[in-house]
């Protein structure tokens, strides 16, 4: 899926990702967990049960290539929702997502680490997991160990890690991926002061004009420093596109107040 | 502007595109195999000891189960506590294959809410992983079965077949079970009461020749009846497996 990078050789401008009328719904059972119990309790009472949560509605699209798009908006915004279904984690409910090349995520930091081993088998394990071949993690081995600057200790075993070491390997395998599409979601913050500097330089590194680049974040600064372009996302819904200067403005402003006449025209 | 490499549509009837899914899942073979090489260290993280308890655990089971059937008969032999080892061994292949199973999708959390890759590698390598976990436990009985002077042949070897039939069996239960647990949680703990139903409904702890003649429609009903039957005349009296008169009977011929 996400192996041979250069078989789609992209232009800047070229569609990368192209959104149309996509809505998520999430159903939830009210009660703290479904279980066949209180489904056959209020199955007889007739009651409905679910919770219906419109994360993501009829929101449009493009973001062609060569673009850092910043994603922000307030917590339940939906934009983790929004990145889960580029990603093909979440199927639409309805309205269509088109990919125009394969995606990276890092959605959360180390997913698919096995903290009873050791680091080297959780890069490869890590690796799989986002999508590449054994082969070209092996190839890439000594560059993610490097970058994480973990060689004393890769082979220790994974609980032995302190959080900051855990978040280091799982950027640094993540990032190695380089696919077309690249999504990362909050997980830039990690690390202390001197990885994150390393992090952000290997997301600007990222920047070229045969890929995407999306980045959500409730770090403000960094996206106007990163990003050329910038959406800001309320309740499943996209208030604004547009540059960083002046959606981060907007944005800022709505935080301050609490609304803006922004969203009172769209809601 | 090219086609899109890849569209995201929503699902029909909540199933992804059949196809599209099965081709998905066999790109992922190295990940399934890595996964489950690491949930199997996982289970047992004692290293050593851990491999220890992986055969120690069936072994006391039998030996308590072996308890009760010479307290209930009175009496018993050499080739009855062959069976009971040899079935109980392979019984808890599928048991185990159900259990992790049913927890493997809710149990999945983060690596499902954040990665994109077909869902059923879970259920799948919670199956690879019991049968892992059963192999070292053959060896067990071959030394057992040594020691309890029951005879050896090269008809045995139909032991691989068999083992073939009980995985496949393993995974589908084990499949199912992720699904049922994803819908109704509390489907977790009927599970323990499931399977020691189906203990007790299969010749396990008694011989399939044992089976009274009003009880016989048990091997209608129970799925498991079959294979173990063949199993435990493979294993045991290292005689042909009976599938045959399975077969025959399945459809109702003489
Ligand atoms: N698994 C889920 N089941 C049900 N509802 C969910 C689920 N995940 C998110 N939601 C709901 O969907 C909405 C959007 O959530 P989402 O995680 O996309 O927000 P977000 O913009 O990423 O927020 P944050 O900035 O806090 O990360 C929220 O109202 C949330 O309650
Ligand atoms: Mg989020």
């Amino acid at each position: 899926m996400l192996s041979a990078s250069n078989a789609h050789p992209q232009k800047k401008g070229d569609t990368a990702v192209s959104i149309h009328d996509l809505s998520v719904i999430y159903r939830t059972t009210l009660d703290k967990r479904p279980t066949l119990r209180n489904r056959l309790l209020h199955a007889s009472r007739g009651k409905k049960q679910t919770r219906v949560v419109h994360a993501v509605s009829n929101l449009s699209l493009d973001i062609p290539y060569g673009s850092v798009l910043g994603v922000v908006g307030a917590n339940g915004a939906g934009k983790s929702t929004l990145m889960r279904t580029i990603s093909g984690i979440l199927p639409p409910t309805s309205g269509r997502v088109e990919l125009f090349g394969n995606v990276g995520t890092l959605l959360a930091l180390g997913v698919g680490f096995n903290q009873e081993m050791t680091g080297r088998d959780n890069v490869i394990l890590g690796g799989l997991a986002a999508g590449l071949s054994k082969s070209e993690i092996e190839s890439k081995f000594d560059e993610i160990v490097e970058f994480a600057e973990l060689s004393e200790v890769i082979d220790a075993p994974m609980r032995t890690y302190s959080s900051g070491m855990f978040s280091r390997l799982a950027f640094a395998v993540a990032v190695s991926v380089e696919p077309d599409i690249l999504i990362i979601d909050e997980a830039l913050s990690t690390g202390d002061a001197k990885f994150k500097t390393k992090s952000l330089d290997r997301v600007k590194e990222l920047r070229s004009h045969n890929r995407a680049l999306i980045l959500v974040s409730h770090a403000l600064a960094t996206i106007e420093e990163v990003c050329n372009e910038v959406i800001w996302i309320h309740k499943g819904k996209l208030i604004s596109r547009g540059k960083p200067k002046s959606v981060i403005a907007d944005y800022k402003k709505f935080l301050e107040v609490g609304s803006s006449p922004m969203i009172d025209e769209d809601v | 502007m090219s086609a899109p490499l890849e569209v995201f549509l929503p699902f029909k009837g909540g199933l992804p595109p059949l196809r599209k899914y099965l081709s998905q899942l066999y790109s992922r073979r190295q990940f399934m195999a890595a996964f489950a090489r690491s949930e199997l260290r996982r289970q047992n993280y004692g290293s050593a000891f851990g491999q220890v308890w992986l055969i120690l655990n069936p072994l006391l089971l039998s030996a308590v189960y072996f308890l009760l059937i010479v307290i209930i008969s009175g009496h018993a032999d050499k080739a009855r506590y062959g069976h009971l080892t040899a079935s109980l061994f392979i019984f808890y292949l599928v048991t185990d294959a159900i259990v992790a199973g049913a927890k493997s999708i809710t149990s999945g959390g983060r690596l499902v809410l954040n990665s994109a890759f077909p869902r059923l590698m879970l259920p799948m390598s919670a199956a690879v992983v019991s049968l892992f976990k059963f192999l070292p436990t053959l060896l067990v009985l071959v030394v057992f079965h040594a020691l309890l002077g029951l005879p050896f042949s090269w008809t045995m070897l139909w032991a691989i077949p068999l083992i073939a039939l009980f995985f496949l069996f393993a995974l589908g239960c084990a499949i199912f079970f992720a699904c049922v647990n994803v819908y109704f949680r509390d489907a977790q703990n009927l599970i323990p009461y499931l399977t020691r139903t189906l203990l007790y409904l299969s010749p396990v702890l008694y011989e399939a020749s044992a089976l009274k003649s009003n009880l016989q429609f048990l091997k209608n009903i129970n799925p498991m009846y079959p294979l173990l039957d063949m199993w435990s005349r493979v294993m045991v009296h290292a005689q042909l497996p009976n599938c045959t008169s399975y077969i025959k009977r399945c459809y109702g011929l003489p």
